[in-house]
């Protein structure tokens, strides 16, 4: 198993320079045949964000009550623009093999690697996001603090999570449509039941925060929220952590035991 | 084995006369093994050695205890009826297939001629394809610029370069990709069956551009044909496999000759 793991981080680094630039590809690809091109990057999100923000703190009113605490379109920012990155992860990023058929058929290329330029591209944009992102952080009034330091490491830890879940996922995904299907089905649910919309620690049900403890998605909403918004670290909450870390380790074994498995099969079924 | 020295004795001015003694394809032992289920579902239980009554065909060997090596610079034609294992066997040297049994050594950059219209992002104009093959195939930006010009006039695409490949004809999709593998100085050529592609006078320059390539000693080529002519015309040595086995192996006129009496 451990081989399996090498033999990953191995190919990536070796294809760390085609990655990058198959990446770049993607990105020039997604805004390709559009007038706006690069600014739908941002349209699509801000519309997201416009009408959360108009149903939650206007129809539901569900901001704070108190007038000094910073303003909800911050906390919702701070949460909905990570789970962007979730979100193209959960869809696209799930089944990589089926997007990139000529990477894994007929041309030589780590299968791995066709994960990582994916998570790389979405990342790139997520770091486009995270730019805006700071930019509404400071047009709300709020200074620059050390918190803000969690911002980049959450971000990478996101990338190496996300990335080890696309490896696993597409490997499945790739083998069985209804692996695939099922992933896809699971957005909603994840999206609804993870927090992106609510602040988890105020369900007082001790069960669900248990569960939720072991949500990936919840941690990194509330961990971006923490660091832009309620102003704590993200390793405060030790149960969040240690549920955290329980998925990612358990994660990165399954990849390395089904990527072993499937590796030098997918070629042949897909 | 009886292998090359001989095609090379008959000194045919088309043919490359010298080879080193370095071996850079090595085929040892190799089966290739496909599973074949009804469906999907089938194949996915399979993966847990759930073979139910049913579901699971059987297998077929598309290669069985595949041993040969190839010398650097030499042209290897491997003849054979469909079905014979000929692609997968090219295959497992480009790197795309694994053996299931057996190991496959290959040094040396592959391009590779299989199914020319395939391979391509559709999305992407001409230009940007051949930017995204020559980077995944590890070339820098700069050997990339210089080798653009000669492909796009090779591939006599015109304005259609920098239009998306979903515009693209089939002909003119075989044509970029033909271009492509031949411009890069691949070390090791696969050619499968590629030569038919566009009208006669593209497959002519074709021809041409290949034998230019072979008469290279240092590249070693193997190439796929059910035309003894055409494997005459370029190599000095013939494998013949049936039913994934190697039947014979020797030289081109006796490959050809043993083909055409038993097939």
């Amino acid at each position: 198993m451990l081989n399996t793991l090498a033999t990953i981080f191995k190919d990536n680094w070796e294809w760390r320079k085609q990655i990058g630039r198959l990446a770049m590809f993607e990105l020039v690809k997604k805004s390709r045949g559009a007038v706006l091109s690069w600014a739908w990057f941002f349209i699509k999100p801000a519309i997201y964000i416009f009408c959360f923000w108009f149903a939650l703190a206007l129809g539901l009113r569900v901001g704070s009550p108190d007038p000094s605490a910073p303003p909800y379109l911050l906390w919702l920012c701070a949460g909905i623009i990570p789970w962007f990155f979730m979100q193209d992860m959960l869809s696209t990023g799930v089944d990589v093999m089926h997007r990139y058929p000529y990477l894994v058929n007929k041309i030589k290329f780590p299968l791995s690697g066709i994960s990582s330029i994916f998570t790389l591209a979405t990342m790139i944009v997520q770091l486009m996001l995270m730019v805006a992102l700071f930019v509404i952080y400071f047009a709300c009034g709020m200074g620059f603090d050390v918190y803000l330091l969690q911002v980049p490491v959450l971000l990478a830890l996101m990338f190496m999570f996300w990335d080890a879940v696309s490896i696993l996922c597409s490997q499945l995904s790739a083998i069985s449509k209804d692996f695939a299907n099922l992933i896809h089905a699971m957005g909603t649910p994840f999206f609804w039941l993870s927090g992106v919309l609510f602040s988890v620690q105020d369900i007082n049900v001790g069960w669900i925060q248990t569960i939720l403890d072991f949500n990936p998605i919840t941690f990194f909403v509330t961990a971006f929220r923490n660091a832009f918004y309620d102003k704590t670290w993200f390793w405060e909450d030790t149960s969040m952590c240690v549920g955290f870390l329980v998925v990612f380790v358990a994660t990165v074994v399954v990849m390395a035991v089904i990527y072993r498995k499937f590796n030098e099969e997918v070629a042949d079924v897909l | 084995m009886s292998s090359s020295e001989e095609g090379a004795a008959e000194d045919k001015l088309l043919r490359k006369t010298s080879i080193s003694d370095e071996v850079v394809i090595e085929f040892d032992d190799v089966t290739k093994t496909y599973n074949l289920y009804k469906n999907d579902r089938g194949r996915f239980l399979g993966i847990f050695n759930y073979n139910r009554k049913g579901s699971f065909l059987g297998s077929v060997d598309a290669c069985k205890n595949l041993s040969f090596s190839v010398k650097k610079g030499e042209a290897v034609a491997f003849l054979g009826r469909n079905g014979a294992g000929k692609s997968t066997t090219l295959k497992m040297v480009t790197g795309v297939a694994h053996p299931t049994s057996g190991t496959v050594k290959v040094k040396g950059r592959v391009s590779a001629l299989l199914e020319l219209t395939a391979g391509f992002d559709k999305q992407l104009t001409g230009r940007e394809n051949i930017a995204l093959r020559g980077q995944i195939m590890g070339l820098t930006r700069a050997q990339i610029k210089e080798l653009e010009p000669g492909i796009i006039e090779f591939a006599e695409l015109g304005l259609y370069i920098d239009q998306p490949m979903r515009t693209y004809s089939s002909g003119m999709k075989a044509r970029l990709g033909f271009a492509f593998a031949v411009a890069i100085e691949p070390e090791i050529l696969v050619v499968d069956e590629a030569l038919s592609v566009g009208d006669r006078a593209f497959q002519r320059k074709c021809i041409e551009r290949i034998r230019e390539i072979m008469m290279d000693e240092t590249v070693t080529v193997l190439f796929v044909t059910h035309a003894s002519s055409t494997a005459q015309e370029f190599c000095s040595r013939g494998i013949v496999l049936d039913h994934g086995q190697k039947v014979f192996d020797g030289s081109i006129n006796d490959a050809t000759d043993y083909y055409e009496k038993n097939y």
